[in-house]
């Protein structure tokens, strides 16, 4: 079921460099839960996570009992209008905001029981963080932002795998420039490959092409697929549009704060589908 | 627009709160120096208001000199007191004698004699009530020559009254007299802190002056006639008597009106450097305005852009940062100066606890110095501010759009070019200033080296600490790397933050190591030009040594040769100069004076001596001749006998012999006396025989060289360490200018921050990152300061080499610890916004 062709995809990632596969209409998921392969835990879920913000009249319930598993190796799209709460749950699990009740995992840790210091080295060493905008360091060059996380903690970074992770990026002469001398596109592209440079356990993107244009973000998307594909990354993203959401194995909705829909293998044709019966 | 500018100071007032306290802190220390000094000077007034107050004339001699111990009168004849009494409209007139003269204490100590407290007044009891400013308390006037009376004060402290034997020191030496009467001096318990001994009218010319002459004679008027009247009938009548040309008569308002204002001659530094140091206050103050408003004008570039969009003025925007500096100045200059009234009591706290002698009595506040340090505080803060008004008002409507971004301009041709131009002026005028010695062009080039280096500091500001953080960001990892890269990322708000370090910095070492030259240098010169192994000098100048030191010293048969010098202003082409009296014969077996041409024995009634800087300046060789004007007895010509090397104490520019000295200044003592120890005699037996002749004599003190070298070295160490404590102001106000910076620096990064945090940046690592920040900017101020200070100092030892100040010395340890406080300090003001950094709420930060 999982051997679907994307062919609904037209937008091919163009420029984005020579290691990359001309578009993403290979197969999804070779790498991931095959037929035969045995379950894997997730990389990360939440149980019955509640956030409130506020009080009383001015009460918001940004998640209300959001129960989901997000599978190791695969590439999920969490949608939903606008205020459903889609942030607010990435926030969650990226351990950058607490629940009010509910427990969320990051592998077999539970967020919950987990101090200041640890919450920041846990983001730091297993979780890769990528925002709608603003992901970058001004003053660091283009690597040192992305290997940003690995020196926090004091690692010396590979520099073969930084090495790779740059070219896949098509980031080659590039590495040397600090942000503003960046196009958005690139900016971007420099904030995914830091945010699989410590090639962490999960990386979570929270509309990571919503300020690009759409071969821009085409891009993006392709690189986040490809991490899927080829290395077997764990990747959660949020994001508004179908045909992002296509790139993903599985699309979950939310709306006011509960999951109220799922799609395996989205086109973005299903996707708009389920969006209209939403009511989005 | 002045309400909404109103609205937006009160609600950005966090944000002003430390910019605030720089103003506060300078104008509080402007306020606090005048308030004191003002004090003072009306209690020094009072002194002279109370002595005269209800004298009508005073009849003086006409020649006076300004030395620099206060002004040299010359003496009256006695028998004048007589012809002013019958002249007609005169009540009453008495002739006053006064000097130095210290009651000693039941222990045998000096009633009140600490090396610092104001000198003791000894004066002739005035018969006449009305001119005299004592009011008898107990007992009865001095009569006969061993009757004295005493102040309230010291005779409550030591416990004297009517009837009770005490010992007076004068500079004639002490004596035993009895207490014939306590007074008070106007309504005050002694004279502004002074004590008072009155003695007998005929016998006080013989204490504490020369027998047969007097001060001045003042003048009681009869009744109906005016000061102004009786002052020209005595004029008149003295001229009639073929007087005229040795006295002048004057009112006794205008006798007080010439001496207000002069009486703090006693602390000269209260007046002078206080202002000094509240300037530099003000200065590096203005350096943390200035940078808080360029970087609270960088953080509302976009406020601005909309405001330009929708219509604003250039003039309109720049007009609205200058009202806000304007409310901002006001308001904390107010505060500052109110702050200034406690910070008085502060000071005057600090220089009794250095020894600085300070009469008592409630601090006076007046609403001028007050108003004054408040309006110079806010004119500063606008001033300050108007740079980063023109430049706020720069601001394009399209800026509106654009992030902040990292402002990296400051290394423009035109800044670099100035500055090196500015550097380039200062660092010749002062080298060729101090080549030829001349105080000058060493400060003006000081000046223009200071702003050369601030003009500079954008351009190598970035380089500098680019250089200097490497090894941090080895040392640190990204923390480091990340300090460094923040430190650097404005140049020119980093370089006017560590210019306000750098100031305080180099005037910190400027003055540590000029002191510490001074102090090499004053030892080479006793080592190189001592040959005598004694010395001994008075407690205080005003002391000075009556003849019977020497004299009793000369007597002993431990001691060898005994010399004697003492000094007296005169004027020379318009200017004063300082001339010594000394032996002819005895001088060179105690000092190596270096003759150059002639001989120091030459020296006879006419001859003087003249140093060889002074001489080569004045063109003079041995056989011209030099005209002195003294007080006392006016204009005489001098021959030069000898021109030597030996310029700095006890010598000085001019030495004539104790023969002409005695012609020309008969009532001036010695202030210091050399002794050799005879031959075959031990050290402590030298010094146990001098002392023990020096015991009727408490106001004298023994030292070996060594001993004096360490004197000397302790008073220059004790007026150092009270420069240190009012630079330090200084010191404190520009760490919070980098307190500020970062303080603003953080609001600014807020998103930075927030996404650091979130990609793993531990609170312990932004704080180490934002103590470093602080580190950095602190180094390249002390750097810069510690350089400029080097050579600052380098330029003023060497300017004045002729002055006895020839050595260089470096006080290396000082110099580190100088760095240290100033390094330690950037830490403990990076301590807040750092905190306030780690606890930023990631998500908070980087979505707001
Ligand atoms: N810090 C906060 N304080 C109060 N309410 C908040 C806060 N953050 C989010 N909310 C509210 O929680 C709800 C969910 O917000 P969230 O940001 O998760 O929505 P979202 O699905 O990401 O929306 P969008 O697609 O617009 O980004 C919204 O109603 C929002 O107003
Ligand atoms: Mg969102």
């Amino acid at each position: 079921m999982d051997m679907v062709t994307i062919g609904s995809i037209t937008e091919a990632p163009g420029a984005a460099g020579a290691a990359l596969p001309e578009a993403p209409t290979a197969v999804v998921g070779a790498a991931g839960a095959g037929d035969t392969a045995p379950p894997r835990a997730p990389a990360a879920r939440t149980v019955d996570a509640v956030k409130v913000y506020g009080r009383g009249e001015a009460e918001v319930r940004a998640l209300d009992g959001v129960t989901v598993d997000f599978e190791a190796g695969h590439f999920t799209a969490v949608m939903g209008p606008s205020g459903s709460g889609k942030s607010t749950l990435l926030h969650a699990v990226a351990g950058l905001d607490g629940l009010t009740s509910g427990r969320v995992f990051v592998g077999d840790t539970d967020l919950g029981t987990l101090g200041e210091r640890r919450l920041t080295r846990l983001r730091r060493d297993r979780i890769g963080f990528v925002f709608q905008q603003f992901n970058l360091i001004p003053t660091l060059t283009a690597l040192e932002n992305i290997v940003l996380p690995l020196r926090l903690a004091g690692r010396r970074p590979d520099p073969v795998w930084v090495g790779e992770v740059v070219s896949r990026f098509g980031l080659d002469g590039r590495t040397g420039h600090r942000p503003p001398e960046l196009s958005g596109g690139q900016q971007q592209r420099v904030a995914v490959a830091r945010a699989l440079a410590n090639r962490p356990e999960i990386v979570l993107a929270d509309e990571p092409t919503g300020n690009l244009d759409s071969r821009r973000g085409a891009e993006i998307l392709s690189f986040l697929r490809q991490a899927v594909r080829e290395l077997d990354q764990t990747v959660v993203m949020v994001t508004h549009d179908p045909v992002a959401a296509s790139y993903a194995d599985r699309a979950v909705f939310l709306a006011d704060g509960r999951i109220v829909d799922e799609l395996r293998d989205p086109t973005s044709d299903s996707v708009l589908d389920a969006m209209r019966v939403l009511g989005g | 627009m002045f309400r909404l500018t109103v609205q937006s100071v009160w609600a950005r007032r966090g944000r002003f709160l430390l910019t605030a306290a720089a103003v506060v802190l300078g104008v509080a220390f402007m306020a606090g120096t005048s308030v004191l000094t003002g004090t003072l000077r009306r209690a020094y007034d009072g002194i002279a208001t109370t002595n005269l107050a209800a004298t009508d004339a005073v009849v003086r001699a006409a020649g006076s000199v300004d030395g620099d111990a206060g002004r040299v009168r010359g003496t009256l004849d006695a028998s004048l007191v007589d012809v002013v009494r019958r002249v007609d409209g005169v009540a009453a007139a008495d002739g006053s004698v006064s000097a130095g003269a210290r009651l000693v204490g039941r222990d045998g100590k000096l009633a009140d004699g600490g090396a610092h407290q104001a000198v003791p007044i000894g004066m002739a009891w005035l018969p006449t009530a009305e001119l005299n400013p004592l009011r008898l308390v107990a007992g009865r006037a001095p009569r006969a020559g061993t009757e004295v009376v005493i102040d309230r004060a010291s005779a409550r402290d030591a416990g004297f009254g009517p009837g009770d034997r005490v010992t007076v020191r004068t500079s004639s030496g002490a004596a035993r007299y009895t207490v014939s009467g306590v007074a008070t001096f106007g309504s005050d318990d002694d004279a502004g802190g002074a004590g008072v001994v009155a003695f007998a009218p005929a016998a006080a010319a013989r204490i504490l002056g020369v027998p047969g002459r007097v001060d001045a004679v003042r003048v009681a008027a009869a009744p109906g006639v005016s000061q102004a009247e009786v002052a020209r009938r005595v004029g008149s009548a003295l001229a009639a008597g073929g007087r005229h040309r040795a006295a002048e008569v004057v009112t006794g308002r205008a006798a007080v009106e010439e001496e207000l204002g002069t009486g703090t001659s006693g602390v000269p530094f209260m007046e002078a450097l206080l202002p000094v140091f509240a300037l530099v206050a003000l200065f590096v103050g203005a350096f943390v305005i200035y940078n808080a408003f360029s970087i609270t004008g960088a953080q509302r570039v976009r406020e601005t852009a909309v405001l330009r969009a929708v219509g604003a003025s250039r003039g309109q925007v720049r007009r609205t940062v200058l009202v806000e500096a304007g409310i901002l100045g006001a308001v904390a200059s107010v505060a500052g100066a109110a702050l200034g009234v406690a910070l008085a009591h502060g000071l005057a706290a600090l220089l009794r606890a250095f020894g600085v002698e300070l009469p008592g009595g409630p601090m006076v506040v007046g609403a001028r110095p007050l108003a004054v340090a408040a309006a110079t505080g806010t004119v500063v803060t606008v001033v300050a501010a108007y740079l980063p008004a023109r430049r706020a008002s720069k601001v394009a409507p399209v800026a509106a759009m654009r992030d902040v971004a990292v402002d990296r301009t400051g290394g423009s041709i035109r800044r670099a070019a100035l500055g090196a131009v500015l550097t380039g002026l200062g660092v010749v005028a002062s080298v060729s200033g101090a080549r030829a010695g001349a105080a000058g062009p060493v400060g003006i080039g000081a000046l223009a080296l200071f702003a050369g280096v601030v003009a500079l500091g954008p351009v190598v500001a970035p380089r500098f600490i680019r250089a200097a953080g490497r090894p941090l960001a080895g040392l640190r990892g990204v923390a480091g790397e990340l300090a460094r890269e923040n430190a650097a990322r404005n140049p020119r708000r980093t370089a006017a933050t560590a210019s306000a370090l750098t100031l305080g910095v180099a005037l910190v070492v400027l003055i540590s190591v000029f002191a510490a030259s001074a102090r090499v240098s004053m030892d080479a010169n006793i080592d190189r030009n001592l040959r005598s192994d004694w010395i001994i000098t008075p407690l205080q100048h005003q002391d000075g040594l009556g003849p019977a030191v020497a004299e009793t010293v000369d007597a002993l048969p431990e001691t060898g040769s005994v010399t004697t010098f003492r000094y007296v202003p005169a004027r020379l082409d318009g200017a004063t100069v300082s001339v010594a009296g000394i032996d002819p014969e005895r001088v060179e077996q105690h000092l190596d004076v270096g003759a150059r041409a002639g001989s120091v024995r030459a020296l006879g009634a006419t001859g003087i001596g003249v140093g060889h800087r002074v001489a080569t300046e004045r063109g003079l060789r041995v056989g011209d001749r030099v005209t002195l004007r003294f007080a006392e007895t006016g204009a005489r010509s001098f021959e030069v006998e000898v021109v030597y090397d030996l310029s700095s104490d006890p010598l000085g520019d001019f030495v004539v012999s104790q023969e002409a000295f005695e012609a020309n200044a008969s009532h001036i003592n010695d202030q210091v006396v050399f002794a050799t120890t005879a031959p075959g005699v031990g050290e402590r037996e030298a010094r146990t025989a001098i002392e023990r002749a020096l015991r009727a004599t408490p106001t004298a003190r023994l030292h070996s060289p060594d001993e004096f070298k360490s004197v000397v070295a302790g008073r220059i160490e004790q007026l150092l360490n009270l420069v240190y404590v009012l630079l330090f102001l200084a010191v404190v106000i520009s760490l919070f200018g980098i307190a500020n910076a970062l303080a603003l620096a953080i609001v600014e990064r807020r998103r930075e921050i927030g996404l650091l945090r979130a990609v793993g940046m531990e609170r312990g690592q932004v704080r180490a990152g934002i103590r470093w920040e602080a580190v950095l900017v602190a180094l390249l101020g002390t750097v810069a300061g510690t350089a400029l200070g080097l050579g600052f100092a380098w330029a003023m030892v060497t300017a004045l080499a002729g002055e006895g100040i020839d050595r260089l010395a470096v006080p290396g340890t000082r110099l580190v610890l100088v760095g240290a406080v100033g390094l330690v300090g950037a830490v403990v003001a990076a301590a807040l916004p750092a905190r306030r950094a780690a606890r930023l709420e990631v998500l908070r930060a980087l979505t707001t």
